[in-house]
């Protein structure tokens, strides 16, 4: 069992990724709210940010810029959350629970 | 005690529970068959529990503006959409589906929680010029009809160009020669359709659609609703202090860049003051934990679980816990009761419908 300072660290990584994911949306897609305003746990298309084709385009693009990733091939489940696309982004949060 | 307009079609042994003063049913028959249907085909779901009130007048759409959290401008009697409706101190009252209608709109409460958002209503409108609200419940029959192929049953059984339709939209159409209100819109991350229809005609239609799609109780809904992080306002709001948006983590259904609306300031105070707790969902293989549980690390307390429930098909339990903000993230062990959980991404189940096409 990790102690409450370990969990905070791994924790803190996340939010790091969920962070960097949520400026880059708002910057990329001209959202007049607070990146902060957006949750992990929000839906990115459908309901949630509500965002549509033309937006995956756009962050498709974002995301290999920003990441280095390609999402070209991946199934829409990535945009799930923030979190499923930090995970994608970032596979050491997944590969490091604590 | 109201009954539901399709209890005369329920099969024999059907488990009802009195959810806010409605018998709805939370079990048909088999819950792992049931679940299946709405994973994997189609689920048929009563959701006579849900509040159906009428805002109308020439001031409803002001009106409206005014008591629902998100931006109702755009509405149209073809559009429905999503929205907290939020008390005076930014706390939820309830989760509501707005569907746009010619006159006005109609605002679907959230199972169990009808009566808090008629009250909510009927306070608001004593203040405001030109509104009507009118609880229209026992008008209608609702129901719904959610899975990787609910768009081949209402095909089948409505019309396919029904299925096809936008996400989200609304259209008024005949079925049998019911006049209904047919709206593609859902709870479980599945293509969805709800049918709103004349209470005398309902359980027709729910007859005939229950031919082509498996009968799915509360206990199935609410659970693939949790599976993706959909809000179920019944145990999301049920402590005395009432939940707060940002607590909840409903913020998406919070339009903050709107200028005026009932809870807005005070929500965007508790914004600007940061986090005090915060939703994260976990899994684990003990006892489902009561509501308010403890969850702890290392012996501290850290938080307490909002709800959990089992999951069908799966032994382990999945729930809700509200934690100190720097915790509140997917991938760490925590304590609950005596027993570990982890954390979890949202959703906890990819939908089927998201990689199976409509054809």
């Amino acid at each position: 069992m990790s102690t409450l300072e370990e969990l905070r660290a791994v924790a803190d990584a996340r939010r790091q990724t969920c962070t960097q994911i949520k400026k880059m949306i708002v910057t990329r897609l001209d959202l007049m709210i607070d990146p902060e305003w957006i949750t992990d746990d929000q839906p990115l298309f459908g309901r949630g940010l509500e965002l549509d084709s033309l937006d995956v385009l756009e962050l498709y693009v974002a995301i290999e810029a920003e990441f280095g990733v390609a999402l070209y091939d991946s199934e829409m489940s990535v945009f799930g959350s923030v979190g499923r696309l930090a995970e994608h982004v970032n596979p050491a949060l997944v590969e490091q629970p604590a | 005690m109201s009954t539901s307009p399709f209890a005369p079609a329920y099969p024999e042994g059907t488990a009802c529970a009195d959810i806010a003063g409605v018998q709805v049913p939370v079990r048909f028959s088999d819950p792992t068959a049931e679940y299946q249907a709405v994973r994997e085909r189609a689920a048929l779901f009563d959701l006579t529990g849900a509040s159906v009130i009428e805002i109308g007048g020439p001031g409803a759409t002001d009106f409206a503006q005014r008591v629902l959290a998100r931006d109702v401008e755009y509405l149209t009697s073809e559009t429905t959409m999503s929205s907290l409706v939020l008390a005076d101190d930014g706390s939820v009252v309830d989760q509501v589906v707005v569907w746009g209608r010619e006159d006005g709109m109609y605002l679907e409460s959230s199972i169990g929680r009808g009566a808090e958002l008629l009250a909510h209503l009927q306070e608001r409108a004593a203040d405001a010029d030109a509104v009507t609200v009118t609880d229209r419940t026992d008008e209608f029959g609702l129901f719904a009809l959610e899975g990787p192929y609910a768009w081949g049953v209402v095909g089948r059984v409505i019309d396919a160009e029904l299925a096809a339709m936008p996400f989200e939209s609304i259209v008024d159409t005949r079925w049998d020669g019911v006049d209904i209100v047919f709206a593609r819109a859902g709870l479980t991350g599945e293509y969805g359709y709800k049918v709103l229809a004349p209470r005398e005609s309902a359980l027709d239609l729910w007859v005939k659609a229950a031919q082509e799609a498996t009968p799915a109780g509360l206990e199935v809904l609410e659970l693939a609703m949790l599976e993706v992080r959909q809000p179920v306002l019944r145990h999301e709001t049920a402590d005395s202090a009432g939940a707060s948006v940002l607590e909840m983590g409903a913020n998406w259904l919070v339009d903050v860049s709107k200028d005026e609306f009932v809870g807005r300031d005070q929500v965007l105070a508790a914004f600007e003051a940061g986090s005090t707790v915060r939703t994260i969902g976990f899994s684990g293989t003990g006892p489902v934990p009561e509501p308010g549980t403890e969850v702890t690390v290392d012996g501290e307390a850290v938080g307490e679980v909002v709800y959990a429930t089992r999951r069908i098909g799966a032994d382990d339990t999945l729930g809700l816990a509200r934690v100190r903000p720097e915790l509140a993230a997917a991938g760490l062990r925590l304590t609950v009761a005596d027993a570990e959980v982890s954390t979890l991404t949202s959703p906890y189940v990819t939908p089927r419908s998201w990689s199976t096409p409509i054809i």
